[in-house]
C-alpha cells in the first residue's frame, strides 16, 4: 500500500496531464475549427484520411525524417570528433570542456535568435561578411529555400553537438585499459585502434547520443520557429511546425491534432526501436 | 614491426608528430571559435548603436552604448528608436515565477514517487516510470493544443496557476527520472541500520534518506530550474503579455514593422545570464541531466 500512497500525488499530476492528451486524441477525430464551433463533428478517421493526398502532409514528412538523419549523422559524427579531441592530449583542455558546456544549457529560441543576428541576408551580416573574406557571395542564409535548411541545421548542431560530445568523452574516460595495452604490444595503427577497439567499445554510448538526438530532431520546433517559422515558401516545415501552424494559424485544431498524432507515433516507432538497440549494446558491453 | 631505425622513418616520423600537433590545435581553435563567436557577437550587437548594427561592413570598432539595456529595463529610448517596448522586467520575473513554481510543485509530488520508483516493489512499477519518461520525448504540441482550448475555456489562460500545471509536463517527469537515480545510489544496507537503531518510516526519511540525498535533490532542483526556464513552446500559446517569460518575451523584439536588434540582442544576454551562471554549479550533472539520469 505504501508505494502507491507515494506515487499519489505525482499519479494525480500525471492524470492531470494525460486527460488533456486523450481529449486532444478525440479532437484529432473531429473538425474542429476553433473559429467555427457550429461546424464541430466526429468525422471519425476523417483527418487522417485526408492526409496521403496532401502534398503539403507528405512534405512535412519527408522533411522531417531527412532532416532527422541529416542532423543526427552530422551531430554524431562531429560529436565523435570533438570527443577524441577533447580525450586526447591538448593544451587547455579543461578549459575546452567547460567551455563545450555554454550552450548546453540554453534556450534554444535564444540560440535561434543570436544565429539570426549573425545570419543577417545584407552584407551587414557578420557570417557573410567572413564568407567574403575567402571570396563567397552574401548567402540569403534564412530567406532562400536552401540555405534556411542549412542554416537551421547549423544552429541545431551548435546548440547539440555538446551534448552528444560530452555523453561520448563520458564513454571514452570510462574504457578500460587492457584493449589498448593489447594494441600497442601487437602494433597496432592508431586508425585501426579507432576503428577495431574504440568504435566497437563506445557503442553503447554512441547508440544513447543518436536515441536522444533523433527524438529531438524529430520534435525539433524552437529553432525553426524562432528563425523561419517554416518559411521560406514552408521549406523547413516539418511535422511539428505544421501541426503547429494547422491549429494556431488556420485554427483548424481537429487536423493539427492528428498531426501530433502522427508525429507521435514516428517518435514513438524510433524510441521503440532505439531502446531495445540500446539495451542489446548495453548488455553486450555489460554496462 | 621489422623497420631499421634509420634516418627516414625517424624524420617522417616527426614530422608525422609535428603535423599532428598543428592538427589537433587547429581543431580546437575551431572548437573554441565556433562554439565562443555567437556568444561575443551577441555581447557586442547587444552595445550598438541601431545605425552601428545594420552598417555594412560590420563594424567591430564603434562606440559602446548601454541604450539597450536601458531600453529593454526601464524603457528609455532614444530619437527615432522608441517603439512598443516590451516589459522585459516583468518577463525575467514571469520565468521565475513560472519556472520556480512548477519546480516547487514538482518537488512535492516528485520526491516521495521517486523514492517509491527507487527503493519498492510493485505492481506496474516499471509501466509507470516508462510512462513518465514518455513525456520526455513527446512531441509538445500533443499537449499544447488541448491545453490551449481547455485553457481558454477555464479561465486558465494567461494566469500563472494555468502555466506552472503547463511547465509541470516538463519538470515532473525529470523530477521523478533524477531523483530516482540519486535515491538508488544510497545503499539499502543504511536504512536497515537506521530501522534496527528504531526509527520509524518516516525517521528514517527524514533524517537519513533526505539529508544523504540533499546533494542529488538540489542538483535536481537547479537543473528542473533551468529545463522550465527554456520552455518555450508552452508559454508562446498559453501565456498573454503579463505572464510572458523570458524565451518569448525575447522574440517580441521582432515585429511585421521592424526587429530591434539591440535590444533583442541584450535580451538574449539576459535571459541566459541565469543559465551560464546556474551551470557552474552543476556543472558534473547537466549531461545526466538531460539524459534524464541515464548516464551517470
Amino acid at each position: 500500500m505504501l508505494p502507491y500512497l507515494l506515487m499519489l500525488p505525482a499519479l494525480l499530476l500525471l492524470v492531470g496531464m494525460i486527460y488533456p492528451f486523450c481529449l486532444g486524441v478525440y479532437y484529432s477525430l473531429t473538425s474542429y475549427f476553433l473559429q467555427y464551433p457550429h461546424l464541430f463533428r466526429f468525422i471519425g478517421l476523417g483527418n487522417y484520411l485526408k492526409m496521403p493526398g496532401d502534398p503539403l502532409f507528405v512534405y512535412s514528412v519527408q522533411f522531417t525524417l531527412a532532416y532527422t538523419a541529416v542532423a543526427v549523422l552530422v551531430q554524431v559524427s562531429l560529436g565523435i570528433g570533438v570527443a577524441l579531441l577533447l580525450h586526447g592530449r591538448i593544451i587547455g583542455r579543461g578549459v575546452l570542456r567547460a567551455m563545450m558546456l555554454m550552450p548546453l544549457m540554453m534556450p534554444p529560441v535564444i540560440t535561434a535568435l543570436m544565429w539570426k543576428v549573425m545570419m543577417a541576408s545584407t552584407k551587414a551580416g557578420i557570417l557573410n561578411h567572413l564568407l567574403g573574406w575567402v571570396g563567397l557571395g552574401p548567402v540569403n542564409w534564412l530567406g532562400s529555400v536552401n540555405a534556411a535548411m542549412v542554416s537551421v541545421l547549423i544552429i541545431d548542431t551548435w546548440g547539440n553537438l555538446p551534448f552528444v560530445s560530452l555523453i561520448l568523452l563520458g564513454g571514452l574516460q570510462s574504457l578500460p585499459y587492457e584493449p589498448y595495452e593489447a594494441a600497442v604490444v601487437d602494433g597496432a595503427s592508431g586508425w585501426d585502434v579507432l576503428r577495431y577497439i574504440t568504435l566497437p567499445l563506445l557503442k553503447p554510448f554512441i547508440i544513447l547520443a543518436t536515441t536522444f538526438r533523433i527524438m529531438d530532431s524529430l520534435r525539433i520546433f524552437d529553432v525553426i520557429y524562432a528563425t523561419t517559422v517554416g518559411g521560406p515558401a514552408d521549406a523547413t516545415m516539418n511535422l511539428h511546425m505544421r501541426a503547429f501552424w494547422h491549429a494556431f494559424q488556420w485554427y483548424s485544431m481537429g487536423m493539427g491534432m492528428a498531426y501530433a498524432m502522427v508525429l507521435l507515433v514516428l517518435v514513438f516507432i524510433a524510441s521503440y526501436v532505439l531502446m531495445r538497440y540500446w539495451r542489446r549494446a548495453a548488455a553486450q558491453a555489460e554496462l | 614491426m621489422s623497420t631499421p631505425h634509420g634516418d627516414r622513418p625517424r624524420r617522417s616520423r616527426r614530422v608525422m608528430s609535428v603535423l599532428r600537433v598543428s592538427l589537433l590545435t587547429l581543431a580546437a581553435v575551431v572548437l573554441v571559435v565556433w562554439t565562443v563567436f555567437p556568444f561575443f557577437w551577441i555581447l557586442l550587437t547587444s552595445l550598438k548603436q541601431p545605425l552601428d548594427v545594420i552598417a555594412a561592413p560590420p563594424k567591430l570598432v564603434f562606440e559602446p552604448t548601454l541604450d539597450n539595456y536601458a531600453g529593454i529595463f526601464i524603457g528609455r529610448q532614444r530619437g527615432s528608436y522608441a517603439s512598443a517596448r516590451p516589459d522585459f522586467p516583468l518577463f525575467f520575473l514571469n520565468s521565475i515565477i513560472i519556472s520556480g513554481g512548477a519546480v516547487l510543485l514538482s518537488f512535492l509530488a516528485g520526491i516521495p514517487a521517486s523514492f517509491a520508483l527507487a527503493r519498492y516493489r510493485f505492481r506496474f512499477k516499471e509501466q509507470l516510470a516508462f510512462l513518465f519518461m514518455s513525456f520526455r520525448f513527446a512531441p509538445f504540441i500533443a499537449f499544447l493544443i488541448p491545453l490551449y482550448i481547455l485553457f481558454q475555456r477555464t479561465g486558465l489562460y494567461n494566469t500563472y496557476h494555468g502555466l506552472i500545471f503547463a511547465y509541470q509536463i516538463i519538470a515532473l517527469p525529470f523530477t521523478i527520472w533524477m531523483l530516482r537515480s540519486f535515491f538508488m545510489e544510497i545503499p539499502t544496507e543504511v536504512e536497515e541500520a537506521a530501522k534496527i537503531d528504531g526509527c520509524s518510516w518516516w525517521g528514517v526519511m527524514t533524517r537519513v534518506i533526505l539529508p544523504l540525498s540533499l546533494p542529488g535533490i538540489a542538483v535536481t532542483v537547479i537543473l528542473g530550474f533551468m529545463f522550465c526556464w527554456n520552455a518555450f513552446n508552452y508559454p508562446l500559446m498559453l501565456a498573454g503579455r503579463q505572464t510572458f517569460p523570458v524565451t518569448v518575451g525575447a522574440i517580441q523584439f521582432i515585429s511585421y514593422e521592424q526587429v530591434l536588434w539591440g535590444q533583442m540582442a541584450a535580451a538574449s544576454l539576459v535571459a541566459v545570464l541565469p543559465q551560464l551562471i546556474l551551470s557552474l554549479f552543476v556543472q558534473k550533472y547537466i549531461v545526466r541531466g538531460l539524459t534524464m539520469g541515464a548516464i551517470r
